[in-house]
C-alpha cells in the first residue's frame, strides 16, 4: 500500500478494473468471435486520506458510479486492488465482507428508487439494525432509529416513522437513505450523486446534514457527481474521469483553478457560472464522449483532443506528478 | 406593443383532492427579441405556464381566468382549428423537455421535422427537406444525416434537432423547456452556444425555462423567477444577480454555487416548496422566509415597480404596509 505523506489512508484503490462483457448474438456465439468489453473502469488508481471527502467527477458514462460500486465489491472487480485501513479487500470471503458492509456504505443517487415501498421509515431503518446485530432490546433499537432520524433533521421523529416512502418528499427520502447508513456508524461513505435528483433549493441543505453527521466521526466520503461547482464547494481532492480512466487528480483548487489537462480544462471551461457578467462558459472541444467498447488507441482523448499528436495515438499516458499533488495524464504537459 | 403579453393567468388542474393552482396569478410583458428566463424549482408551475401559451395542457388541466395576448390577440378565445393551423409550430413553437424521448423512434428525424412545413404550410415533400438540411446546419448537424432515425443520433444532436424541429416554420415566439438538463457540461455548453448563436442570427424572441440559474445567466436578457404558481421577481438579467430584492431570489442565487469563486459553505433555504394542492395564504414564500412578518401570512404582496423594468413581490419592499 502506498503512503500519504502524513496521512493515515483510508482507502485506496490500485489498478482497478471492472469489465462488463458485451452480451453477443446467437450466431456470433456459433462463429465464436471474440467476447467485447465494455471497460467501463480500466486501471484506475487512487487514494484516499481519513477523513477526506474526495470527488469523483466525469460526463455521464466515464465510469465513476463503477468505481463507486466496485470498490464497495458491489460489483466484483474484473482486476486490481482494493485496500480498506490497509486491508487487502479484494479476494475475502462473503462473511468477512460482511462486516465490511457495515463499515463501507454507500448512498445512492435516487431516492425514488433506493427506498422499498412496501416499508416504513421505521422498518428501513431497523433493517441494517437487525443485520448487523447493533442492538439488542426494541427499545435500544427505537432508540437507535429515533437518534438517526433527528441527525438527519427529520423532527419530530414520530411524525415520520409510520410513513412509507410514497408520503415523503424527494428531499425527506434522500435523509431517509442518510439516516439508513447513518444508523450503522460507517467509515467510509460512497455518495454516488446524492442531490441530482433533488431541487435547487434544498441541495445544499441535505449535504450539510450529509457531511455533517460524518465529520465528528470522522468519516471518509467518496463524492461522485457530474455538477463540479458542487464538488468545488464541498470536496477536499478531486479526480476527473473520462472513459474509465483517470486522466487528473489533484486538491479542489488546482482542478478548478489551474487544470492541466485538455479535457480537464475543456470541461471547466464549460461549467456555465450563476453570474451574468463573467463570461460565458464555451464548449472548446466538439464532439461527445466515444462508447466504451472499442475506446480509441492510446490516449483515450486524442480524437477529441486540441493538442493531439501522433504519439497520443500510439502510446497511452500515465498518470504523472505535476507540481504537489497534483497529477495528469497527458503526454504534453 | 409586447410580442406577448399575460394577464393575470391563472391554471388549475382538477384532482380527486382538489385543485392544484399551478399557475396562480400570473403577470408577465415580452418584448420583441427578448430571451426570457423562467426560472423555478420543480412543481412551482413553469412548464405549466408553458404549456398553456401553447394549449397543451393536459386533459385534466383548466382554465380559470386572465388573459394571453400574443402580438394582441387573446390565445385563449381562438378556437381549437386556427390555433393549430395558424398558431401552434407556426407562430409559437416549443422545444420539448427530455429530448431523449421526444421523437418518434420509427420515422425518420428529417420526416419528423419536415411533416410541420407540410402540415402548416403550402410546400413539397422535396422543399421541405432541404429546409430541413438547412435547418441541420444551422444547429450544427451534418445535413447528410436527415434521413438518419432518432436512435443514430447521440444525446446532444438529438437536443440540437428538436430545436431545428422548433424553427421549422421560422415561428416568432420560441418556448424552451429545461433544454440542457438531461446534458453532459460539455454537451450543454455546446447546446448553449448554438442557442445564442440563433438567437444572433435569427433575432429569435425566446422562453427559456429552467431551475438552473447559471443557464439563465449565460443565455438569457431579462429574467423571471416563479415560487409556487405565481412570479415573485422580474428584471434584467444584471439587475437580477445584482440587486435581487425578493428574499427567495436572493435565497437561491446564495443556494447556487459557482466554480469560480472561492470554496464557500452553501446556504440552503430551509423547509420544502409548498405542495399547491393547499398552499401557504398570503405571499407563498411566507412560511420559508427569514424575514416573514405578520402580514405576509394574511396578504398576497402586490408587485411592485423598482424603477425601469424590475418588479418583484414582497411585503418588505413597501415596508410591511398594504
Amino acid at each position: 500500500m502506498r503512503k500519504m505523506e502524513g496521512q493515515e489512508v483510508e482507502l485506496s484503490v490500485v489498478d482497478l478494473q471492472k469489465w462488463f462483457p458485451v452480451r453477443k448474438s446467437f450466431v456470433s456465439t456459433l462463429t465464436s468471435k471474440k467476447t467485447k468489453y465494455v471497460k467501463a473502469v480500466d486501471g484506475v488508481s487512487f487514494d484516499i486520506a481519513k477523513g477526506e471527502i474526495f470527488a469523483l467527477a466525469g460526463e455521464s458514462g466515464c465510469g465513476k458510479t463503477t468505481t463507486g460500486k466496485t470498490l464497495l465489491r458491489l460489483l466484483e472487480p474484473t482486476g486490481g486492488h482494493i485496500y480498506f485501513q490497509g486491508q487487502d479487500i479484494t479476494g475475502i470471503g462473503k462473511r468477512e465482507m460482511k462486516d465490511l458492509r457495515r463499515r463501507m456504505q454507500i448512498v445512492y443517487q435516487d431516492p425514488y428508487e433506493s427506498l422499498n415501498p412496501r416499508m416504513t421509515v421505521h422498518d428501513i431503518i431497523a433493517e441494517p439494525i437487525s443485520i448487523h446485530s447493533l442492538a439488542d432490546t426494541t427499545a435500544e433499537v427505537d432508540e437507535l432509529i429515533y437518534r438517526s432520524l433527528k441527525d438527519v433533521e427529520l423532527v419530530p421523529p414520530e411524525e415520520f416513522i409510520g410513513r412509507f416512502p410514497h408520503e415523503l418528499s424527494g428531499g425527506q427520502r434522500q435523509r431517509v437513505a442518510i439516516a439508513r447508513t447513518m444508523v450503522m456508524n460507517p467509515e467510509f461513505i460512497v455518495a454516488d450523486e446524492p442531490i441530482s435528483m433533488l431541487d435547487v433549493s434544498i441541495r445544499a441543505g441535505l449535504l450539510k446534514i450529509m457531511l455533517k453527521s460524518g465529520e465528528a466521526k470522522g468519516v471518509t466520503y467518496l463524492f461522485i457527481t457530474h455538477d463540479l461547482a458542487y464538488a468545488r464547494h464541498i470536496c477536499d481532492r478531486g479526480a476527473i474521469m473520462y472513459l474509465g480512466k483517470i486522466v487528473e487528480m489533484s486538491d479542489m483548487d488546482g482542478l478548478v483553478n489551474n487544470p492541466l489537462h485538455p479535457y480537464t480544462v475543456a470541461l471547466m471551461a464549460a461549467v456555465p457560472v450563476p453570474d451574468p457578467q463573467i463570461e460565458k462558459a464555451k464548449a472548446i472541444i466538439s464532439g461527445e464522449v466515444p462508447t466504451p467498447i472499442d475506446p480509441p488507441s492510446g490516449c483515450r482523448f486524442h480524437p477529441r483532443c486540441p493538442k493531439a499528436t501522433d504519439l497520443c495515438n500510439r502510446e497511452e499516458p500515465k498518470l504523472k506528478e505535476h507540481g504537489e499533488g497534483h497529477f495528469v495524464a497527458c503526454h504534453h504537459i | 406593443m409586447p410580442i406577448l403579453n399575460v394577464q393575470d393567468l391563472r391554471m388549475y388542474y382538477s384532482t380527486l383532492k382538489g385543485d392544484v393552482k399551478a399557475v396562480d396569478g400570473v403577470d408577465l410583458e415580452v418584448e420583441k427579441g427578448e430571451a426570457i428566463g423562467l426560472v423555478g424549482e420543480s412543481g412551482c408551475g413553469k412548464t405549466t405556464f408553458a404549456l398553456s401559451i401553447l394549449r397543451l395542457l393536459p386533459y385534466n388541466g383548466h382554465f380559470v381566468s386572465g388573459k394571453i395576448l400574443f402580438n394582441g390577440d387573446d390565445m385563449l378565445t381562438v378556437d381549437d382549428k386556427t390555433f393549430n393551423k395558424e398558431y401552434r409550430w407556426k407562430r409559437l413553437s416549443y422545444v420539448f423537455q427530455g429530448a431523449m424521448n421526444a421523437m418518434n423512434p420509427v420515422f425518420r428525424v428529417g420526416d419528423q421535422i419536415a411533416e410541420a412545413m407540410l402540415l402548416h404550410e403550402d410546400v413539397e415533400k422535396e422543399e421541405a427537406m432541404d429546409r430541413v438540411r438547412g435547418l441541420f446546419s444551422l444547429v450544427g448537424i451534418d445535413p447528410d444525416r436527415v434521413t438518419n432515425y432518432p436512435h443514430e443520433f447521440s444525446g446532444g444532436m438529438k437536443q440540437r434537432a428538436m430545436i431545428a424541429m422548433a424553427l421549422a416554420c421560422n415561428p416568432e415566439f420560441i418556448i424552451a423547456d429545461e433544454p440542457t438538463t438531461a446534458l453532459d457540461v460539455i454537451v450543454q455548453a455546446q447546446t448553449l452556444q448554438v442557442i445564442n448563436d440563433l438567437r444572433a442570427k435569427l433575432g429569435l424572441t425566446m422562453m427559456l425555462i429552467t431551475h438552473d440559474l447559471s443557464v439563465v445567466a449565460q443565455t438569457c436578457t431579462t429574467c423571471a423567477i416563479m415560487y409556487a404558481g405565481r412570479i415573485v421577481e422580474y428584471a434584467d438579467i444584471d439587475t437580477v444577480f445584482s440587486e435581487p430584492k425578493h428574499p427567495y431570489t436572493k435565497a437561491l442565487i446564495g443556494a447556487f454555487p459557482s466554480i469560480k469563486e472561492a470554496k464557500r459553505e452553501l446556504v440552503s433555504i430551509k423547509g420544502t416548496p409548498p405542495n399547491l394542492l393547499d398552499p401557504p395564504t398570503g405571499c407563498r414564500f411566507n412560511p420559508r422566509c427569514p424575514y416573514a412578518m405578520d402580514i405576509c401570512s394574511k396578504e398576497v404582496p402586490k408587485f411592485i415597480g423598482l424603477g425601469g423594468r424590475h418588479y418583484a413581490a414582497c411585503h418588505l419592499l413597501t415596508g410591511g404596509d398594504a
